[in-house]
C-alpha cells in the first residue's frame, strides 16, 4: 500500500457480495472523478461485472469533504 | 427533466461584475473601524476604549501598558493633560462624560509597570543628542528611548532631580518619586552641568547623527531660525526643537519630533509618510440607549482610588457600531463586521487559482437586506453577497452544489408542476393569481381556497399561474437563468392577456415588480378591498407577527397585513425587529441550502423575539418556524380557515405542487393528466424518510434507483444486515439506496445516501 492513498478499508470480512453475479466483492481499482479531477482509489469491486461500491460512511465522509474542497478551488 | 450543467475546475475567466473601486466605495460605508470619539479627539492616539475596558476589568497592568504606549511618563501626562477626550465622550450628551483623565491618573499611579522589554532590545545605530531641559526634552527623551536610539541628554542642571523638577515641577511628591524611578530605569545617558553655547552645540552636532534642542536653547542661540511646527524641525539649522505649550501639546510635539528623528536618521524627507497625526473626526455610530450609569463619582483631592477608577471606567459604554451584528444571525455566526467580510468576499471573487474560502460565507447570507435598514449608514451586505455570487457565476467559479437542489426545485416548479390557465369560461383574464412555489408546496389547500374565492368574487376573470417567480435563480446569482425565467413568465402572462398579478407572496411581488409594465398587487390588498371571506378567523391566542423580508421597504404591504390581521381578530404582540427591521427566517437567499447551520441560527433569531405563536405572510417563514416546533400560521390560512398542518418534507413539497396542479386541471379545466403509477410497492422506514429529507434525497431519486435495479439486477448484498444496496446516477449525483425486498414487487427503503463524484472501475 506504500504510496497509495487509502480512504477506506476494503471489506476485510468479505461481508459484501455482488447480488447479480453471486460472488464476494474484492478490493479493486476504481477512480473517482469530479470537476475535471480524477483520483485513483481502492474500493470494493465485483470481480465479474465490475460493480463499484461506495459505502455510506465513505460517501458522507471523505468523498463529501473532497467534493467541498474541489468545489471551492 | 431539465438539468443544470456542472462547471469544470479549470476556469475560463469571463466577465467581472464588480470593480475594486465599486467595492471600496461600498466598504467605506461601514463605520465599524472608525475610532471611538475619545480616541479620535486624542492627538496622542490613546486607545481609550481598550484602556477603559482594562481599567474596568481591574487589570491596571494592561491599562498602564496601553497608556505607556502614548506616554513614556504616565504620571506627567495624567497630571497635566487637557483631556479633549472627555469633551468628545458621547456620554457627555446625556449625562457626565467618563472621567478619563482621573482614571488615567489612578492607573499611572497604581498600575504595575511591565518589567523587562528593553534588556534584549537591539539599539539603533544612529545616535541622538538632546540639549537643554524642560518638559519637551524629557518627553522627547522618553519617546526616543522607546525607539531604541542611543541617546544622550546634555543639560545645565546638576543632577537628575533638578532636570526632572525643571520638566515636571507640577508633580506631587509621590508622583515625582515614581517618575524619577521610571526615568532612572530608562536607557538614557545624561551629562549634567553643561554650559550650552554655540561651540558646545556645534561639537555635539558633529559627533551625533541627529540633534534636538529645547526652545530655551534655540531662542538663545538661533533666535532667527524658525521651527516648522508640523515637523518640530528647524530646516535651516537641521535640528529638532520644541517648546512648552501645555502638557498634552508638548507630548504631541515630542511624538512628532520623534517621527522627524526617524526620518532624518534614515536620510528621508521628514514630510513624507507620516500617516495621520493628531486629533481627527470620527464617523462612528454609537447606540446611547445602552448607557446605564450616567453620573460620575466625584473625584477626591488625591484622585480616584483603584476601586473608584475601575467603577468610573465601567461607565464607558465601549462605543462600537454593531447595529447590524446585533440583529443578524449571519454576521454573528461569522463574527466579522460587514466592511471586513465584504472585502474578504470581494477578494474571494478575484481568486483565479487556489481555494475560494469565502464561498460558504458568501452563499450563507439570506440576502434579506435587514442590515441596510439597521445600519445607520445603510450598509447593504445583501448587495455585496448578491453581486459576489453573480460575479462567481459570470467568471464560472461558482460551484453548483450549494444551490443545485433549489435550482432544480425551481425548474420542477416551472416545468412538471407549472400551470398557467385562464379562469374557465374566459379566453383572457383581468387578473392572475400567482400564489408562489412555496405556497403550493406547503399549503396547497389554502392556494386552492384562495383561487376559488378570487374567481368567485372578482369580475373579469382570474387566471391561475402556478410556478416560480425566479427569486431562486436570482438568489443563486444565476442571472442567465433569471433572464430566461423572466421571459418565460412574461410570455405566459401575455398568453393570459397581461392580467393584473395578484401575488400570494411578498417575495414574488418584489421579484415580479422588476418586470416591465406589470401591474401587481398582493392578495392581502385584494382581500382588504373585497372583505374577508366567510369562515375567516384569527388565532385565539395573542400572536407575534413576523414580517417577510420580501416586504422590506414595502410599507403598504406591512400596513395591509396588520389591518387584515386586526380584521381577523388577531391580537398581535409587539416584537423587536419588526416591520422593515425584520430578520429573515433562513430561507431567503437560499441560505438554508448553502449553509444549513447558519440558516438554523437565523430561524432561531426570529423565534427568540417571542414565545407566542407566529403569524407570517410568507409560506417559507411559516414552514421554517413550524419545523422548529413553533405554532406557526400563514395569514392566508387564517383567512381561508385552512390548516396546512405539519411541515412537509422535500418530497412531499414536490408532490403537493404536482397534486394541486393535477387536481385543479381535473376539477376546473376538466383536463386529465397521465399520473405516473409505480409498478411496484414502495415503503420507507421512519429513519429513511428523515435521512432522505436531511440529505436532500427525493423519493423520485429513490424510485429511479429501484427502477434501475429492477431492470438490471445490479446491487450489493450486505451480509451484515441482509439488505441490498443499489445505485443510479441522476443528474449530477449518484444515489445509493439500501433496501429490503418483501417480494418481487415490494421494497422497503432503509437508508439512502449520495455523492456528486462519479465513480468507475479502473483498469491496470
Amino acid at each position: 500500500m506504500a504510496g497509495e492513498k487509502n480512504y477506506y478499508t476494503v471489506d476485510p470480512m468479505g461481508k459484501l457480495r455482488c447480488f447479480k453475479c453471486g460472488v464476494p466483492l474484492e478490493k479493486g481499482k476504481a477512480k473517482f472523478m469530479y470537476l475535471d479531477n480524477g483520483f485513483p482509489v481502492e474500493l470494493p469491486v465485483c470481480p465479474v461485472c465490475g460493480f463499484v461500491y461506495v459505502p455510506e460512511e465513505l460517501a458522507l465522509g471523505k468523498v463529501a469533504s473532497v467534493e467541498r474542497a474541489l468545489e471551492d478551488k | 427533466m431539465a438539468q443544470i450543467q456542472e462547471r469544470g475546475s479549470t476556469h475560463v475567466y469571463k466577465v467581472n461584475k464588480i470593480s475594486k473601486e465599486e467595492m471600496d466605495s461600498m466598504v467605506a460605508r461601514c463605520v465599524y473601524e472608525q475610532p471611538p470619539f475619545c480616541n479620535a479627539a486624542c492627538p496622542l492616539k490613546l486607545d481609550t476604549r481598550a484602556f477603559l475596558k482594562a481599567a474596568a476589568d481591574g487589570d491596571f497592568k494592561k491599562a498602564l501598558g496601553l497608556y505607556e504606549k502614548i506616554a513614556p511618563f504616565p504620571l506627567v501626562l495624567a497630571a497635566g493633560c487637557e483631556a479633549p477626550c472627555e469633551g468628545k465622550c458621547r456620554l457627555g450628551e446625556i449625562g457626565d462624560a467618563v472621567a478619563i483623565r482621573a482614571v488615567e491618573a489612578a492607573v499611572a499611579r497604581y498600575g504595575e509597570a511591565a518589567r523587562g522589554g528593553s534588556v534584549f532590545r537591539m539599539k539603533k545605530r544612529k545616535t541622538v543628542a538632546i540639549l537643554g531641559s524642560g518638559l519637551f526634552p524629557l518627553l522627547l527623551a522618553g519617546e526616543l528611548e522607546k525607539k531604541a536610539y542611543p541617546l544622550t541628554v546634555f543639560c545645565e542642571q546638576a543632577d537628575l532631580d533638578s532636570f526632572l523638577r525643571c520638566a515636571a515641577g507640577f508633580l506631587d511628591e509621590d508622583a515625582f518619586a515614581l517618575e524619577r524611578k521610571r526615568l532612572r530605569g530608562k536607557d538614557i545617558q545624561f551629562e549634567f552641568s553643561c554650559s550650552i553655547d554655540r561651540a558646545f552645540l556645534d561639537e555635539k552636532r558633529a559627533s551625533f547623527d541627529v540633534l534636538c534642542i529645547s526652545e530655551t536653547v534655540r531662542s538663545r542661540l538661533f533666535p532667527d531660525s524658525p521651527v516648522i511646527p508640523e515637523l518640530m524641525l528647524c530646516e535651516k539649522e537641521q535640528f529638532i526643537c520644541g517648546g512648552e505649550e501645555g502638557v498634552m501639546n508638548t507630548a504631541f510635539g515630542a511624538k512628532k519630533a520623534a517621527l522627524t528623528v526617524d526620518r532624518l536618521a534614515q536620510k528621508l524627507d521628514p514630510r513624507n509618510t507620516r500617516g495621520q497625526e493628531g486629533a481627527c473626526e470620527s464617523e462612528l455610530y454609537t447606540d446611547l440607549s445602552e448607557a446605564k450609569e450616567l453620573r460620575r463619582a466625584a473625584i477626591p483631592d488625591g484622585g480616584y482610588t483603584p476601586a473608584q477608577a475601575a467603577e468610573e471606567a465601567k461607565r464607558c459604554i465601549q462605543c462600537r457600531c454593531e447595529e447590524c451584528m446585533k440583529s443578524c444571525a449571519y454576521l454573528q455566526h461569522y463574527k466579522k463586521y460587514p466592511g471586513l467580510l465584504s472585502r474578504e468576499i470581494y477578494n474571494n471573487t478575484q481568486i483565479i487559482m487556489g481555494d475560494h474560502q469565502l464561498n460558504k460565507p458568501m452563499n450563507a447570507c439570506s440576502l434579506c437586506g435587514q442590515c441596510s435598514v439597521v445600519c445607520p449608514r445603510g450598509f447593504d451586505m445583501a448587495q455585496v453577497c448578491h453581486i459576489a455570487r453573480r460575479n462567481m457565476v459570470s467568471t464560472d467559479k461558482m460551484p453548483l452544489a450549494p444551490h443545485e437542489f433549489a435550482l432544480m426545485d425551481m425548474l420542477f416548479s416551472n416545468n412538471e408542476a407549472f400551470l398557467a390557465r385562464p379562469q374557465p369560461g374566459y379566453e383572457t383574464c383581468r387578473y392572475v393569481f400567482f400564489p408562489g412555489c412555496q405556497a403550493s408546496a406547503i399549503a396547497p389547500d389554502t392556494v386552492r381556497a384562495a383561487y376559488e374565492d378570487l374567481c368567485a368574487r372578482l369580475d373579469g376573470g382570474v387566471a391561475l399561474l402556478l410556478g416560480c417567480c425566479g427569486a431562486i435563480c436570482d438568489w443563486a446569482g444565476r442571472y442567465e437563468l433569471e433572464d430566461q425565467t423572466r421571459e418565460f413568465i412574461d410570455r405566459e402572462l401575455a398568453r393570459l392577456g397581461d392580467p393584473i398579478v395578484i401575488a400570494g407572496c411578498p417575495t414574488c411581488k418584489k421579484e415580479l415588480s422588476t418586470h416591465d409594465g406589470l401591474e401587481i398587487k398582493g392578495i392581502w390588498d385584494v382581500l382588504l378591498e373585497l372583505g374577508l371571506p366567510e369562515g375567516a378567523r384569527g388565532l385565539a391566542r395573542p400572536a407575534a407577527l413576523h414580517d417577510s423580508c420580501g416586504a422590506r421597504g414595502d410599507e403598504e404591504t406591512q400596513k395591509a397585513i396588520r389591518t387584515l390581521a386586526a380584521q381577523l381578530g388577531c391580537t398581535l404582540i409587539d416584537t423587536p425587529y419588526s416591520g422593515d427591521r425584520s430578520p429573515c427566517c433562513g430561507y431567503g437567499g437560499l441560505a438554508a441550502y448553502a449553509n444549513r447551520e447558519v440558516a438554523a441560527e437565523m430561524t432561531e433569531k426570529c423565534l427568540e423575539r417571542s414565545d407566542a405563536p407566529y403569524i407570517s405572510y410568507c409560506m417559507a417563514c411559516r414552514d421554517r418556524f413550524a419545523r422548529q416546533g413553533r405554532e406557526s400560521r400563514h395569514l392566508l390560512e387564517l383567512c381561508y380557515g385552512t390548516d396546512a398542518g405539519a411541515p412537509p418534507d422535500i418530497s412531499e413539497k414536490r408532490r403537493n405542487r404536482l397534486t394541486l396542479k393535477n387536481e385543479l386541471l381535473h376539477e376546473l379545466w376538466h383536463e386529465e393528466t397521465a399520473e405516473m403509477k409505480l409498478d411496484f410497492e414502495l415503503n420507507y422506514t421512519v429513519d429513511a424518510r428523515r435521512m432522505m429529507d436531511d440529505r436532500m434525497i427525493l423519493t423520485d431519486d429513490v424510485i429511479a434507483v429501484l427502477q434501475d435495479f429492477r431492470a438490471s439486477g445490479e446491487a450489493v448484498l450486505d451480509a451484515e444486515d441482509g439488505l441490498l444496496v443499489a445505485r443510479r446516477r441522476v443528474g449530477n449525483a449518484t444515489f445509493w439506496v439500501k433496501f429490503s425486498r418483501e417480494g418481487e414487487d415490494s421494497f422497503t427503503v432503509h437508508r439512502a445516501w449520495s455523492h456528486r463524484m462519479r465513480v468507475e472501475k479502473r483498469e491496470g
